[in-house]
């Protein structure tokens, strides 16, 4: 694989936010640690989630930041801004202090990206600042991060944020899961809990986490109740409700409508590392993309998970092998994260009773096919979590043998094999694709490729790239020539931007052709420095990137 | 000033007296009062050698021109004269001068000394000199003499012919106008201006720069040697040049600083130090010269004439000594501090030496007091242990401890601020408003040490403490104040006001009404508070203004309209409310009109926000003030008399005086197009609505090239007219196009009962200052406080009715100068004395003497204070923040990172790390509005 910085001596991560984020990260700590055992890995994560960190193996170092201190300190105004102030000088000569080598920010808030700034590193993953606080991105695989939580991206991504993630940092070998400590102390604490229970079925022990982030995300808990109901009534299943205290408000409903001996509550009982531990005990984990869905796949437990609403399996979900996504077949979805909905009828998609039937399933064992007619790939799509030849996680659907593959799922496959290839010099089979978009193999087109305008739309994108390197070429002869007119200067420099604002338009009126335009506008906005013919070069570059990539596509295209 | 019909009267007087006084002085001692160097001859020659070479700098082939010098007194220039140049005259008005002159000169060929009449150079032939001198002599001469000598001059100069003059310039000094000793010193552009009128050219003005202080900088006075050439003559007449070097002219009657207490004072000091040094008979001469001039010299010097009298009669010469502290003698006190005084108090030395009453001393074990009135104004009996309580005690006074600077009100025998200087090493600053007061202390008691420890003292009740600056206190004896109270209050008020525009910051809004003429005034006030770089708000209503128009045009009903209207006015008034809590304010000034009501006020005054109304029009027509005047704190108007009473007793916390303004910033001469000037321009304009007055007396302007603007005007004949654009509303910028078009601007203040001119108006309106401030000539109808304004009528032009209106429109149009001149001297007045900003600085002068602790507590205690104080750890950010102080924001974060978000350039650290916070805040907050939104 390619690699920016291949040795890192002193790291930090900044990952601040949630705990499914950092459960996510621990491949890419796990892979640094395997590629450089001497690697010492800190982490600066949100004050909240500081015990987290103790869970999770390999952080040597954990550094908190206070966010809601620094914000009531804010919302106080006055000389709570000192407060706060003086707070985040602190943190930043505490961070400088501990002179890092490397620095990985995969999140994409602007705060974040200013304190890489701040602190002053000079090799840097993901999100930065440039001196004037605009944000940028130096690392192509984070601009394909980027470009692919881009909402209208979505749909054709189909790696895992896990792996975009890790390939930000450089990091190629990677245990094939998410990681976490599980202690001795705290499994037989569970153990005890579980006996505790006295459950009077004797079957499958069954997690199930009903709350969710977001109320569009959230499964209604009369569903939650029938799917339980089966589960304990015809598979003799024990189920434990997992999570927070204040989803009680969604749990007790759930609890009460079924049999009570073998429906009990852990919800707001557990600390992280407990739930771990309680997770690791259970044959199976129900839940939709949560963080205990990420708790489940670091304790090692197989997970059934519903990604409803804005949620996308091969975007988030479980990192690691045989475990089973659902993903509702719906004109809408996945949807856009930042809206709410009124209506989420991704959540008819899947019924109580298939859910039950597949989770029972998968307590016997790894599902790895389905019987036909187990589910209509038109409502729902069942896929199984597992790895390519790259170690990239991917996800195989089970049901869908019977339809003709989607615009989607072509451009998605298609778009794998692409990123891969040219972001990671790594080819799905020798032959596959190409090492130069200009010495073309084959050109075969499927023919819905042939028919599909927005394979039409590539070769106007590469001609629009092919013009770019013509322009370039002209202003890199004007700067040279000292006795040539300004104005002439001004006529190309318009024409580019004539020409930028066109591929752009290009991605906005050819849907699956915009993570191709999108890269383009990101690695336009990290043109960098002061020097004419060298911020020439660099766009040079940037056009050259885009044919290359636009042909490298349509050849993936062609073979599917 | 009135110049006597026969000038040559007076000049022959003034010149009996010149020649009176100066043969007095040289018949005393020649060398004394005609010489700084007057121990031997030798010494006036040396002192003359001197001088010479100094005041003939660059003048070359002296031995070919002739020479004269006014003044010449007994020869000290005439003699290095002689052996320079070819033929040398003297001239002199005291004929001791002239004949000790000729006696120590002797006779020569070249020389001729000339007994003078003492204000022409007769018999001095026209064109005959080529150099003329005068040194020392023309700054103790009376200014008509000064001018005629000036055009005497300029008459024997051979053309291109040099004069050198010694003067004064700087701060005009209040002369007598007979006095022959005091200096005069002139502004020095009055100087120069003179000078050209009386037919000169100014090559250069340059300091005089002797062993010894001859410029009193301190007191505004600089020494300096005038080089000019001879010009053309200008036609210009003596009083003309004398009112041009002196535009207030001299001080006549009462005397002022009378010559003779001058020159008894120096003979007696100069009969003191020829004692020191054992010179009896010399002392003796000195005293008796003293003596001849004692009748006119006041009580206090001639009392210590006497004294120093006894003493040399007594041979108790030892004792005539100043020795220190409390054993000098009652006249050694008043000499001692006497000198002290002039030589760091000029200003005080000079009030005091007035004549005048002086307190009651009475002696107690302690020392003397100051009994006036009945009151003592010390302790009666142990002053020195009171003043001692009193110093403790004010020492422990928080305000004091903070303080860099204190001044006292209140001198009386002293004893406070001696216990006070020396406990206390800050600068004092001393006032005592009563100079009967002043004159006994420093009779009474020996404050050498007092007077050159306090870095200012000040006498009498006409002062200025806008120098006194920040970090001063206040510290008033009660004595003081109770003996007087008004002088106690405009001090206080002075100093308060001085020191609130220093210190205080306190945030502004102005609040406008909804419509109408007081519109601008708004932003022209706002504006003026940013120019006195004052935190400030506008608060802009006119966008409710047309619902306003909406609804009176709605409803038919009175009734129901003044309902509706004044529900309006109440929603608007929360509006108000609540835009103020958002961001709060410590003074809000309205503009007359502003839509607020009483509830409001009251609950602002609740929260300590200070009310202002700036009610900008006639009380007598409009009468809404009775209702509101009892919530303001403040009630500013532009008319005097009865008004400030009546709008006082509506129950207003404090009324004064405040004439509207304008603002130089729109208020300026316009360069128009040939195209602009044919659609604004007129022979005779006006701009205004068309009030009953109005119309009545325009009409009967119809027959002139008349072009009317403004809204309210008849459509009949003769307006439709004279009214222009339709009768439409004018925005500011057009007003001002039009008053730089026309040639005549017309100005009558609106009257609804009257047919013309108001005779009994008052106040004078906006557009007095505004068309003034363009340089637009205009004729406004007489108004009772005009004149305090406008020097009338050499900056504006008046007229009383329409007789007189229509005269003076065709006397004017026919002298584009006279308007011009007239237009440019009312322009400089307008900018000079009545713009926005001289306005406001004024009204908060009157709030902040009266609300000074208010506004300081307030200050401390807001949520800015406290940012302010703990950001000075962190310079940039400290400055950042005292930048958003500055411009009126909120203490919050947003204030400080505006300028970051909208700006350009490469970030500092302390940028980044606010920008850090703010992106915090952000993001929480979004992800708090998700939630919220999407659970």
């Amino acid at each position: 694989m390619k690699k920016r910085y291949p040795h890192k001596d002193k790291v930090l991560l900044v990952n601040i936010t949630r705990l499914g984020d950092m459960l996510q990260a621990t491949p890419t700590i796990r892979g640094m640690k395997m590629e450089n055992p001497q690697c010492h890995v800190t982490v600066l994560v949100e004050k909240q989630f500081e015990d987290i960190c103790f869970t999770i193996p390999d952080i040597d170092d954990v550094v908190a930041l206070d966010l809601g201190m620094t914000v009531r300190s804010l919302a106080r105004e006055q000389d709570g801004i000192i407060d706060a102030y003086e707070y985040i000088d602190e943190v930043v000569e505490d961070l400088r202090k501990r002179q890092f080598d490397y620095v990985l920010n995969m999140s994409s808030s602007a705060y974040t990206a200013l304190l890489l700034r701040l602190i002053g590193v000079p090799r840097q993953g993901g999100w930065s600042s440039d001196s004037e606080g605009h944000r940028v991105i130096e690392s192509e695989w984070a601009r394909l991060f980027a470009t692919s939580v881009f909402h209208q991206n979505r749909q054709f991504n189909s790696l895992n944020l896990v792996d975009i993630f890790r390939c930000s940092a450089d990091v190629e070998v990677h245990p094939p899961s998410l990681v976490m400590k599980v202690s001795p102390e705290n499994k037989e604490k569970m153990r005890r809990f579980i006996a505790d229970q006295h459950f009077t079925n004797t079957g499958p022990l069954v997690a199930v986490q009903a709350g969710a982030s977001q109320q569009k995300r959230q499964w209604a808990p009369d569903r939650f109740a029938r799917f339980v109901q089966i589960l304990t009534r015809e598979h003799d299943a024990r189920v434990i409700m997992t999570g927070s205290s204040k989803e009680l408000s969604i749990i007790e409903p759930i609890v009460q409508a079924c049999d009570a001996d073998n429906v009990k509550i852990a919800a707001g009982k557990t600390s992280i590392p407990e739930l771990g531990a309680l997770i690791s005990e259970c044959n199976v984990m129900v839940t939709g993309d949560t963080g205990p869905m990420h708790v489940a796949v670091a304790a090692g437990t197989p997970v059934v998970s519903m990604f409803l609403a804005s949620a996308f399996g091969f975007e988030t979900g479980p990192y690691g092998e045989g475990h089973l996504v659902l993903q509702p077949v719906i004109g809408c979805g996945p949807c856009n994260p930042n809206k709410p909905c009124a209506r989420p009828d991704c959540h008819d998609s899947i019924a109580p009773e298939l859910l039950a039937k597949l989770t029972a399933m998968r307590c016997r064992g790894d599902v790895t096919e389905l019987p036909p007619d187990f589910a209509d790939p038109r409502q729902v799509l069942i896929y199984r979590s597992e790895f390519d030849r790259n170690g990239f996680l991917d996800l195989r659907v089970l049901n869908g043998g019977s339809l003709p593959p989607s615009r989607e799922l072509l451009f998605r496959n298609a778009y794998r094999k692409m990123w891969l290839d040219d972001l990671g010099d790594l080819r799905d089979a020798p032959g596959a694709g190409m090492s130069n978009g200009s010495s073309a193999g084959p050109r075969g087109r499927s023919s819905l490729a042939v028919l599909d305008s927005a394979v039409s739309g590539i070769p106007e994108i590469v001609r629009a790239a092919e013009k770019g390197e013509r322009l370039i070429r002209d202003l890199t002869e004007l700067i040279k020539n000292t006795n040539a007119p300004a104005a002439a200067l001004g006529r190309v420099s318009e024409s580019l931007t004539e020409l930028d604002r066109e591929i752009e338009q290009l991605g906005y009126f050819i849907e699956p052709l915009a993570p191709l335009t999108r890269m383009f506008v990101f690695a336009k906005e990290n043109l960098s420095g002061t020097d004419a013919l060298d911020l020439a070069s660099q766009m040079e570059r940037v056009y050259g990137d885009l044919k290359r990539r636009s042909l490298k596509l349509e050849a993936y295209l062609g073979e599917s | 000033m009135a110049i006597p019909l026969n000038h040559g009267d007076l000049l022959q007087g003034l010149a009996a007296k010149m020649q009176r006084d100066w043969d007095r002085r040289i018949a005393h001692d020649y060398r004394f009062w005609m010489s700084d160097g007057y121990e031997s001859d030798q010494e006036l020659w040396s002192s003359g050698e001197r001088d010479f070479s100094i005041l003939l700098e660059g003048v070359d082939n002296r031995h070919e021109k002739s020479f004269l010098e006014l003044g010449c007194g007994v020869g000290r220039l005439l003699r290095p004269a002689l052996r320079d140049f070819a033929k040398v005259i003297g001239v002199d008005v005291a004929d001791e001068a002239t004949k000790k002159a000729r006696e120590l000169l002797g006779a020569n060929p070249k020389l001729e000394i000339v007994l003078g009449d003492g204000f022409s150079l007769r018999p001095v032939e026209d064109a005959s000199i080529d150099v003329a001198v005068s040194f020392a002599a023309l700054s103790s001469m009376p200014t008509d003499v000064i001018a005629s000598y000036l055009l005497e001059i300029h008459r024997v100069l051979k053309p291109g012919g040099v004069l050198r003059i010694q003067a004064y310039v700087g701060d005009e000094q209040k002369v007598h106008q007979d006095d022959t000793l005091h200096l005069r010193c002139f502004r020095r552009e009055n100087v120069s201006a003179a000078l050209n009128f009386a037919g000169f050219t100014l090559d250069w003005i340059r300091e005089l720069i002797l062993p010894f202080e001859v410029s009193a900088k301190k007191a505004g006075i600089e020494a300096v040697i005038i080089s000019l050439r001879k010009g053309d003559r200008t036609g210009a007449q003596i009083t003309e040049i004398a009112h041009t070097l002196l535009p207030q002219g001299e001080v006549r009657g009462e005397r002022t600083l009378p010559t003779a207490d001058l020159e008894c004072w120096m003979a007696i000091s100069y009969g003191y130090e020829l004692l020191k040094k054992g010179e009896i008979e010399r002392a003796k001469l000195a005293l008796q010269h003293a003596r001849t001039v004692q009748d006119e010299a006041s009580a206090e010097i001639q009392d210590y004439l006497r004294d120093l009298e006894t003493k040399l009669d007594d041979g108790n010469v030892s004792e005539g000594l100043p020795v220190s502290g409390d054993s000098l003698g009652q006249s050694d006190i008043i000499v001692a501090n006497r000198n002290i005084l002039r030589q760091r108090f000029p200003e005080a030395a000079r009030v005091l030496s007035e004549d005048g009453a002086v307190a009651e001393v009475r002696h107690t074990e302690d020392g003397p007091v100051v009994w006036i009135d009945g009151l003592c104004l010390d302790h009666p009996t142990r002053p020195r242990d009171a003043a001692r309580v009193w110093v403790e005690r004010t020492l422990r006074d928080a305000r004091v401890t903070g303080a860099s600077k204190l001044v006292v009100f209140g001198l009386s025998a002293a004893y406070h601020l001696e216990e006070l200087i020396r406990r206390d090493s800050r600068p004092v600053v001393v006032i005592e408003p009563d100079l009967r007061v002043a004159r006994a202390a420093l009779a009474s008691r020996n404050l050498t040490a007092l007077l050159e420890r306090v870095s200012q003292f000040l006498v009498g009740t006409t002062l200025d403490l806008d120098s006194l600056g920040e970090g001063a206190e206040l510290l008033v004896r009660p004595q003081a104040q109770m003996l007087h109270p008004e002088a106690c209050a405009a001090v206080k008020s002075s100093f308060y006001g001085a020191r609130g525009l220093a210190v205080l910051k306190p945030k502004f809004a102005v609040l406008g009404p909804l419509q109408g003429g007081t519109q601008p005034m708004t932003t022209y006030t706002a504006r003026a508070l940013m120019a006195l770089e004052q935190r400030v708000r506008p608060v802009d209503m006119s966008g409710f203004g047309p619902t306003y128009h909406l609804i009176n045009d709605t409803l038919k009903c009175d009734l129901r309209r003044s309902t509706m209207i004044g529900n309006y006015i109440e929603l608007l008034s929360q509006l108000v409310l609540e835009s103020l809590q958002e961001k709060p304010i410590d003074i809000l000034i309205c503009m007359a009109q502003a839509p607020i009501t009483g509830r409001v006020l009251t609950e602002l005054r609740r929260q300590g926000v200070i009310t202002v109304l700036w009610f900008v029009e006639d009380y007598l027509r409009f009468g809404y003030w009775q209702q509101v005047a009892q919530y303001y704190d403040f009630v500013f108007t532009i008319q005097r008399g009865p008004c400030l009473d009546t709008i006082r007793k509506a129950g207003a916390g404090a009324v004064h005086y405040l004439p509207t303004a304008c603002d130089p910033e729109l208020h300026s001469p316009v360069a128009l197009s040939a195209e602009e000037r044919e659609r604004w321009g007129s022979k005779v304009s006006f701009v205004g609505a068309g009030y009953h007055n109005r119309q009545q007396l325009f009409a009967s302007l119809c027959e002139l090239p008349f072009k009317i603007w403004g809204t309210e005007w008849p459509t009949c004949r003769p307006f439709d007219r004279l009214v222009q654009e339709g009768g439409r509303r004018l925005s500011p910028d057009e007003y001002v196009k039009i008053f730089s078009a026309s040639d005549i601007n017309l100005n009558l203040h609106s009257s609804t009962e009257r047919d013309g001119v108001d005779p009994t108006g008052d106040f004078v309106n906006p557009r007095t200052f505004e068309l003034a401030a363009c340089e637009a000539f205009q004729l406004t109808d007489h108004r009772a406080l005009l004149p305090e304004s406008f020097d009338i009528p050499r900056e504006m032009i008046t007229f009383e009715s329409r007789a007189d209106l229509k005269e003076k429109i065709a006397w004017f149009l026919e002298r584009p100068e006279e308007r011009r001149e007239i237009a440019r001297a009312s322009r400089m007045r307008a900018l000079r004395d009545h713009t926005y900003t001289h306005r406001l600085k004024e009204m908060l002068r009157v709030i902040y003497s009266v609300k000074y602790d208010h506004l300081k507590n307030r200050q401390e205690e807001s949520p800015w204070a406290g940012l302010l104080r703990r950001s000075k750890r962190h310079e940039e950010l400290h400055g950042r923040c005292q930048r958003a102080f500055d411009r009126g924001e909120e203490p919050k974060l947003d204030a400080l990172v505006s300028d970051i978000i909208t700006g350009n350039g490469d970030l500092s650290e302390t940028e980044q790390k606010l920008l850090f916070l703010h992106h915090i805040k952000s993001q929480i907050v979004r992800m708090r509005r998700e939630e919220s939104g999407t659970k």
